[in-house]
């Protein structure tokens, strides 16, 4: 990890929080769905969505480490 | 209901977040970048705008100089991923700016759209000022109590809380903590609590291995309480053959496991409670001399309940408005009702008061707005307390002389003469002790 800068791991961890942030506002969303007893399409769109953000996130994760020697 | 300019590039996120806020019953337009922002903002007013920090065409701090020309100026939360951020949006914008950190949970974004609300309920709940956050009264005692946890709190210095039963020494070793400002936990324990065997490793530790049932490796106390504060609960009932270790520790700020070889480095303030006098201690060998030095580097001496009952009415309001905010009730303490209370002696001390609250609480009638205090306060408790006679360890001569006085005069139905006589003191030694200890009662 030593030829990163520290601007490019800043800019690297605030990309990894992006689908952080998408997988946390989806759950949310699963939460009003259910509390609700609102229409379970809904939720499963949302599920769906949490998971490519995982998949996004651990790729993500890899290029991180790809890009340190 | 609001009008929200939502300002974020990543479209998932704004699609979702729109989804969430109109739930919440506010109306959202989304913006993905600075352009689209400040278009919504020349032809639209907005009570609230959610910008994200680093959008494609700038900074979202950009777009506050345009902001704050507005009328009215909407307020405004930035989204940010990094909590550095949040002193640098301070700076720069002033208060009518808050932020909301990713990710972002749906409690922090309803509670950034309605802090109004918020503060309301907050307020109601805080009528009764608490210092250090927890401690009620406004007394003169009391005002003493502060300074003192004010300076000790200063310093590194151990302190030992001296105070009857039910006075709140745990709750002033917390002031105490708080008062501090440390980086490190408060840690609890009582040293009644544990048996002889068991002591050493809750204050010390153990290591896997160190005796039967000691199947893993343990932090004592003293590690857990690292740069904080760690609380030792009646620590007069600690056996007398364990005072050594402990000074040992207080001298070195070195611990050893149980079991272990190591010497662990421990710094945290100890606070001590007890609810025997200064003069108890000494006198019956209750704690070493050494330890005692060590750890009352500091004594304050917590002042009872009925030394300061013009904090009862305080007291009393502010536990009814917690148990009132738990179960979303609205019942109230009339003046005389407060009156009752502050007039009782309250031998139990704020404890006692807390639980006879929380009992009138109970037993109210729901259909009426004012709780129901009993007829009498004596919980069966204090009142065997009261009756118990006879010698036992801790009392003083003058206790006993007087249970002795009151005890002969109720034999012989208040006959003085008889009375003295039996005590074998003149009738005039009789009458002035009992005028000593406040009039003659019963049997005037």
């Amino acid at each position: 990890m030593a030829d990163i800068t520290p601007e490019k791991l800043a800019q690297q961890i605030h990309d990894i929080r992006k689908p952080l942030n998408r997988i946390s506002m989806q759950a949310e969303l699963i939460k009003l769905v259910l509390e609700n007893n609102l229409p379970p399409e809904k939720a499963i769109e949302a599920v769906d969505k949490i998971l490519q953000s995982c998949q996004d996130c651990s790729h993500l994760l890899q290029s991180l480490l790809d890009t340190s020697p | 209901m609001l009008s929200i300019l939502l300002v974020d590039d990543d479209r998932e996120f704004t699609d979702v977040a729109s989804h969430i806020i109109d739930f919440l019953g506010h109306t959202v337009s989304v913006a993905a970048n600075l352009e689209e922002a400040t278009e919504w903002l020349q032809h639209n007013n907005f009570d609230h705008i959610l910008l994200d920090f680093m959008l494609p065409d700038g900074s979202g701090i950009h777009l506050m100089d345009r902001v704050q020309q507005l009328f009215p100026v909407p307020k405004v939360t930035f989204i940010t991923g990094h909590p550095s951020v949040k002193s640098i949006i301070a700076e720069l914008c002033g208060p009518k700016v808050d932020y909301l950190l990713k990710p972002i949970q749906r409690e922090a974004l309803e509670q950034v759209l309605s802090p109004g609300k918020a503060k309301i309920k907050k307020a109601a709940a805080n009528q009764v000022k608490k210092h250090f956050d927890c401690l009620i009264g406004e007394s003169e005692p009391m005002q003493q109590l502060y300074t003192m946890i004010e300076r000790v709190a200063a310093s590194n210095a151990n302190v030992m809380l001296m105070g009857e039963s039910g006075v709140g020494k745990e709750v002033v070793a917390s002031a105490i903590h708080t008062a501090s400002k440390t980086a490190g936990p408060l840690v609890a324990t009582n040293c009644g609590g544990l048996s002889k065997e068991l002591i050493g490793s809750e204050l010390f530790g153990h290591e896997k291995g160190a005796f039967t049932g000691a199947v893993a490796q343990k932090a004592g106390v003293f590690e857990r309480a690292q740069g904080g504060t760690l609380f030792l609960d009646e620590v007069t009932e600690m056996p007398l053959d364990m005072q050594p270790n402990l000074l040992r520790v207080l001298e070195t700020k070195k611990i050893i496991r149980v079991g272990g070889s190591k010497e662990i480095a421990v710094d945290c303030r100890v606070v001590s409670a007890t609810n025997r006098s200064m003069q108890n201690i000494a006198e019956q060998n209750i704690l070493r001399e050494d330890i005692y030095f060590r750890l009352a580097v500091f004594p304050i001496e917590i002042p009872p309940l009925r030394e300061r009952s013009e904090d009862i009415p305080l007291l009393a309001k502010a536990f009814l408005a917690s148990l009132n905010e738990e179960n979303n009730t609205d019942y109230h303490l009339t003046d005389a009702q407060l009156q009752r209370l502050a007039s009782f002696d309250w031998p139990g001390n704020v404890r006692e008061l807390r639980h006879t609250i929380h009992r009138a609480y109970i037993m109210s009638d729901p259909a009426k707005k004012e709780i129901e205090l009993p007829v009498s306060f004596a919980s069966p408790f204090s009142a065997v307390k009261k009756e118990q006679t006879g010698l036992t360890p801790g009392k003083t001569i003058e206790e006993v002389e007087k249970e002795l006085i009151y005890l002969t005069l109720k034999k012989v139905n208040g006959n003085k003469t008889l009375a003295a006589d039996m005590l074998g003191v003149s009738v005039k030694t009789l009458y002035n002790r009992l005028n000593a200890y406040g009039g003659l009662g019963e049997f005037s």
